[in-house]
């Protein structure tokens, strides 16, 4: 029994152990299962993120497709409309093509047509160009136009006769050289001093202001009016173009009027000598008061109208440039005393006050007539141009070389706008015309062509209701 | 004795006037018209005092003076003439240094004094 036990008791025994050892397997076996079953859970994590992120690619690549699709879409519109356009240009190329064809055509046509054109356009431009040539050959004054040089580069027909040379002669050659020029006493003058020499450097017109001598190619002169002009073609100055005139018949004339001057105021003068000496010997006789007066009054006026041809003459001499001035010694004061008296009835009349302050010995080697001419004409003028009890001061001084002789009035003065016009022939200030009638405006422009004679110079600063200060200088 | 003034005057109504004043200081006075007139004049007899115009036609004034010169006549001259440039006055003088007087616009006044002093 025992061992029955035993042996009952070692089966269970054995049993237990295997037992044991099967729940140990299953245990181990579940183990492993529980491991595996966490792998697989892990595997399946991962497998769900990255199912997730396949999504999600999927979906981003799904708008992808959406995006290239609506794209190719919008590709196909626009292929359709460029074929569209293509067969509108195709059509329209086509048109144009047979535009072409036709144009060719119209072109070989008018080819011909301008052909024919040209033809008569040159015709037209030969006869222009002629033409052109014949106003040029037909200018009655002569021409030349030089390089920038002064090389002449051609010349017209007149040119050719006033000066006798013949075109080719002349072109390419200096003007200068070709033409000589003098002044009225015969003097060459030189090249650097010639209007051409003077226009192509300083770019601007010339003109003669006296009268100058031309030289034929035989050596004989004739007087000219010469005016020079620069050429330009656009702003480089290639050249110049000198125009200029016989005026031997102007001269003439100049002269025939000059001789008729001197003749007429000659005629003037006779008569108007023996009535001022009538007047003059009259009032050296015992007269009565108011005779006397009468007298006086006659002689004053028939001095001023001497003293008026007397003008009128010397502006007929200095216009004709004839007037050479002719020294000598002048006592100032002397002078300066017999002008004075000359005005002394108007100044009176006038209520004017006239003071003269010269050196009493003071000598001048001048041209008296003509000194005496400017300072009666300042003398004149500011008495005339001075108001009712006003005052002239007539000074005169040495200053070095130079006489200085200022004549200050308290006058009516000289407008600023208007001073620079004084030298002006003819010229009156537009605020003494009506309280002064009488005036011609050509003592003053008279004055400052004689102060230039008589190598001087004259100034004036003037105010308005103040009064004029003329000063004259001039070498002693 | 009364003096005797030649004038020589060109423009017969001046040199008439100028006689007629000149008469009437008890002046004895002879009037010519042109510059031969008055050479011829001056040979016949010297004047005390020749007013002498130079624009003159036949023989002008400077033929005149230099005539009195040829002559060496002793005479005084007033030359009365509306040309009173410097030119002209200088050729009177070269043609008789002394006694000359040329009349200018300005000293009308002057000339009876002149030809007073002459005829003192």
């Amino acid at each position: 029994m025992r061992k029955t036990i035993h042996s009952a008791s070692d089966g269970i025994a054995l049993k237990l152990k295997v037992l044991a050892k099967e729940k140990e397997d299953v245990r181990r076996k579940l183990v492993v299962t529980a491991r595996e079953k966490e792998d697989v859970r892990r595997k399946l994590v991962i497998t769900a993120k990255k199912l997730r992120i396949k999504a999600a690619q999927l979906a981003v690549t799904a708008r992808e497709k959406e995006d290239v699709r609506n794209k190719l879409v919008k590709t196909a519109e626009k292929l359709r409309l460029k074929a569209t356009q293509f067969a509108a240009t195709a059509k329209e190329k086509e048109v144009v093509r047979r535009k072409l064809v036709i144009t060719a055509d119209e072109l070989r046509m008018s080819r011909k047509t301008l052909e024919k054109k040209v033809l008569e356009r040159t015709k037209d431009l030969e006869k222009v160009r002629a033409k052109d040539e014949a106003i040029l050959a037909s200018i009655g004054e002569g021409l030349v136009a030089t390089d920038k040089n002064g090389r002449i580069l051609l010349v017209n027909k007149a040119c050719e006769k006033l000066l006798d040379w013949k075109e080719g002669e002349m072109q390419g050659k200096l003007l200068s050289r070709v033409i000589p020029m003098t002044d009225s006493t015969g003097k060459i003058i030189v090249e650097s001093e010639r209007l051409i020499t003077k226009t192509l450097k300083e770019r601007s017109i010339s003109t003669t202001t006296t009268t100058m001598y031309y030289k034929r190619k035989d050596g004989t002169s004739f007087p000219v009016a010469i005016t020079v002009a620069p050429i330009f073609i656009g702003k480089e100055l290639i050249g110049a173009v000198k125009v200029f005139r016989d005026i031997t018949k102007e001269k003439e004339i100049e002269k025939a009027r000059s001789e008729f001057m001197s003749i007429a105021s000659h005629q003037l003068r006779t008569p108007l000598t023996a009535i001022r000496w009538v007047l003059s010997s009259l009032k050296r006789e015992n007269l009565t008061e108011e005779q006397a007066k009468l007298v006086k009054t006659a002689h004053e006026t028939s001095m001023n109208m001497a003293s008026t041809i007397r003008r009128m003459l010397m502006i007929s001499h200095l216009e004709e440039d004839g007037m050479e001035p002719e020294l000598e010694q002048v006592v100032l004061q002397k002078e300066l005393e017999k002008i004075s008296r000359l005005h002394d009835a108007h100044r009176q009349r006038n209520g004017l006050e006239l003071a003269l302050q010269c050196p009493e010995d003071l000598m001048v080697r001048t041209d008296k007539q003509l000194l005496i001419e400017i300072l009666d004409n300042l003398l004149s003028n500011a008495l005339k141009y001075t108001p009712r009890g006003g005052k002239v001061n007539v000074s005169v001084a040495k200053e070095g070389e130079s006489i200085r002789i200022d004549v200050a009035d308290t006058g009516y003065g000289i407008p600023q706008e208007e001073q620079k016009r004084i030298p002006e022939k003819f010229f009156r200030a537009s605020n003494v015309a009506s309280p002064v009638e009488a005036g011609t405006g050509i003592g003053l422009y008279m004055v400052y062509n004689i102060v230039r004679l008589i190598g001087g110079t004259i100034s004036f600063v003037s105010q308005e209701n103040k009064g004029t200060t003329f000063t004259l200088l001039f070498p002693s | 004795m009364k003096k005797h003034v030649l004038i020589a005057e060109d423009d017969t109504a001046l040199a008439d006037m100028m006689g007629k004043v000149l008469s009437k200081y008890n002046i004895r006075v002879t009037i010519t018209y042109n510059g031969k007139e008055t050479v011829e004049a001056l040979e016949k007899e010297v004047p005390d005092l020749l007013l002498l115009d130079i624009l003159m036609p036949v023989l002008d004034g400077h033929g005149v003076l230099k005539f009195i010169r040829e002559k060496s006549m002793e005479c005084p001259v007033i030359v009365l003439s509306n040309l009173s440039d410097k030119k002209t006055r200088d050729k009177c003088k070269e043609m008789k240094a002394q006694n000359y007087f040329v009349k200018n616009d300005l000293d009308d006044d002057d000339l009876w004094p002149a030809i007073e002093e002459y005829l003192h």
